[in-house]
């Protein structure tokens, strides 16, 4: 009975803390959309959702490593007052606040540098505290480009943000070229049938839902594991044996130095057709990608 | 039983084989990558059942077992230090579990000695402490690794076998063989003891002596398991039970019996996890656990 008591104060205290964060959430909501200076406008976001930003943004958190990367890059590094743990490239980015990881953002921290944007992937699980974010004035964009034409975009869509509009169309200019020089390259050569191993034990590699499918597809290759449903897989080695690929690509980091042995009698193995490459690059869909076609194709196609 | 189980999870696998003329490939695939892991399987299985049998009889407590003892989560901590630490040495992870298991299990013995001698409520009460702190020393630890890391780490965590190596299968096989012995040694001693620790002292029972080589064998064969597949769950848990249910609690047979039956529930547990969504796997932990946690539900409504 005592218990019974306790579990149904425990409910209403819950459900009066609940109203309590609900209406702090709809009083500031409004003070977001009357900022102070310049003004704001609506914006569509990966998700499609509605997003208010003002009219250039000043002051911006990146809660994903290819999220700063891409800020950097269309010119808007200098803006950015919150990164995550991992963001590591460009070297400028080393030295900017850190507010935790992508599935741990301290959102405190994040609150105390005051940002307008907080740019997200969707693979965070920010969307819990949208609400609070937006209660203290930051927005909350989701970034989440899942292919080139998808990266391309986003950048041009982050040079809009940032009023850097000019550079942004420089640098997709620059990657497209560089991506068409790399197919084109490549283009009459048979395609290579790859395997890319992210983990040697358990044994991880790209599915069907992965952005590198694109970029390998791009540098003359072909992901062996293309049909594997999901993103990011557990392969059995069974099948692993099976699959006999012509190069091997691992992503470097210590405990993913060689192939699987279930590989031994591949191809790959066989004659040495195994290479490493940066992991950042292979796992970031962010302007890195064409480096990533780049030297998949010099590596494969040498 | 054993035997027909074994054939079943052989002759299933994410990649088709054929009976008799094997390729070299389907050779390799069968004897270097599927059958060591099978026989894992068989290790582990044995391995974390008579664990729990030893336990339960040791401690007169049904619900004893590695996780509630801390047993298995200071074999996790030890594997994940090797894990973290020594990367490149394979025989860092089994000495760091069964130092881990050890650990674990002397300050559960610690905590829960108290002046005169040990009653089981605080045993029970010092297993669950020392479980939860090593668990969040984990979950701390795992936020230290990077995302594959750590999408390796939480697969291991649940219990994988897909690790298995000839080495491993070696190594689980004389730690299970032992444990068992041991254990099945000490049955008679454990009867006399689920009577009472006075009665059985009266019989010329060492009660000291045996409880030291119930938590040591226990420990080992923990130790190896979890170094080898991670955790996997519930095993130590309903396999004495379903034995105890079917043939009664004399321990003589209860113990090699829940060798066999843990070997039979984990191979087959495994050979779904190998197959259910091929060529993707699934972490064999989940699989005992879904099938561990309605039967034990089962198992406690037809007991009461």
């Amino acid at each position: 009975m005592k218990s019974r008591i306790s579990a149904g104060r425990a409910i209403l205290a819950l459900f009066v803390e609940f109203i309590f964060l609900f209406s702090i959430a709809c009083s500031s909501g409004n003070i977001a959309n009357n900022p102070t200076m310049g003004g704001t406008r609506q914006v569509n976001d990966d998700l499609g959702r509605p997003v208010t930003v003002p009219a250039r943004v000043t002051r911006a958190v990146s809660l994903a490593p290819s999220i700063t990367e891409s800020i950097f890059a269309i010119g808007g590094g200098d803006r950015l007052v919150g990164v995550t743990t991992y963001c590591n490239f460009p070297a400028e980015a080393r030295t900017i606040a850190k507010v935790g990881d992508t599935l741990n953002p301290n959102l405190e921290t994040i609150i105390s540098l005051k940002p307008e944007v907080v740019f997200v992937s969707t693979a965070s699980q920010i969307e819990s505290f949208t609400n609070a974010l937006t209660a203290n004035g930051a927005a909350v964009y989701v970034l989440n480009p899942e292919s080139f034409e998808g990266v391309t975009r986003d950048l041009r869509q982050l040079g809009e943000l940032f009023g850097t509009t000019d550079r942004a169309e420089k640098l997709v200019a620059d990657l497209q070229r560089r991506a068409l020089y790399v197919s084109q390259v490549v283009g009459g050569r048979p395609v290579v049938p790859v395997f890319v191993q992210f983990s040697k034990e358990p044994l991880f590699t790209i599915g069907r839902q992965s952005f590198l499918n694109e970029v390998l597809k791009t540098a003359g290759t072909v992901s062996v594991t293309g049909d594997v449903e999901s993103a990011f897989p557990k392969l059995s080695k069974e099948t692993a044996a099976t699959l006999a690929p012509e190069a091997i690509i691992l992503s470097q980091s210590d405990d993913n130095r060689e192939p699987n042995d279930a590989f031994k009698d591949s191809p790959a193995v066989k004659y040495g057709h195994v290479y490493s490459v940066n992991a950042d690059i292979l796992s970031r869909p962010g302007p890195r990608l064409v480096d990533a076609m780049e030297l998949i194709a010099q590596k494969v196609h040498k | 039983m054993m035997a027909i189980t074994l054939v079943i999870a052989a002759s299933l696998g994410a990649e088709r084989l054929p009976l008799f003329d094997l390729s070299e490939q389907q050779r390799s695939i069968f004897y270097d990558i599927r059958l060591p892991r099978i026989l894992l399987g068989a290790c582990v299985g044995a391995s974390l059942a008579v664990a729990g049998a030893g336990l339960q009889a040791l401690l007169r407590n049904p619900l004893a077992e590695p996780y509630l003892l801390g047993v298995s989560n200071g074999a996790a901590l030890g594997t994940m230090l090797a894990f973290v630490a020594f990367q490149d040495s394979e025989a860092a992870r089994p000495v760091l579990a069964f130092a881990g298991a050890g650990i674990a299990s002397f300050a559960v013995y610690r905590i829960a000695k108290s002046g005169a001698g040990m009653n089981v409520e605080r045993l029970v009460l010092a297993g669950i402490i020392v479980t939860t702190f090593l668990s969040s020393v984990i979950v701390m630890l795992t936020t230290l690794l990077d995302a594959v890391k750590l999408r390796s780490f939480t697969f291991w965590l649940l219990g994988d076998l897909s690790q298995a190596t000839r080495n491993g299968v070696y190594l689980s096989g004389i730690a299970a063989l032992i444990g068992t012995l041991v254990l099945t040694s000490q049955a008679r001693a454990l009867n006399l003891m689920m009577v009472g620790e006075r009665d059985a002292f009266d019989f010329g029972v060492e009660v000291g002596r045996v409880r030291m080589l119930v938590f040591g064998s226990t420990c080992l064969v923990v130790g190896a398991a979890v170094a080898a597949s991670g955790s996997v769950g519930y095993v130590g848990l309903i396999v004495p039970h379903l034995i105890r249910l079917s043939i009664g609690s004399d321990n003589r047979l209860v113990v090699p019996f829940s060798a066999v039956a843990g070997a039979i529930f984990v191979v087959f547990a495994d050979t779904v996890a190998r197959t259910a969504i091929a060529p993707r796997e699934l972490p064999v932990g989940a699989i005992t656990a879904l099938v561990g946690a309605p039967l034990f539900i089962f198992l406690l409504r037809r007991g009461s």
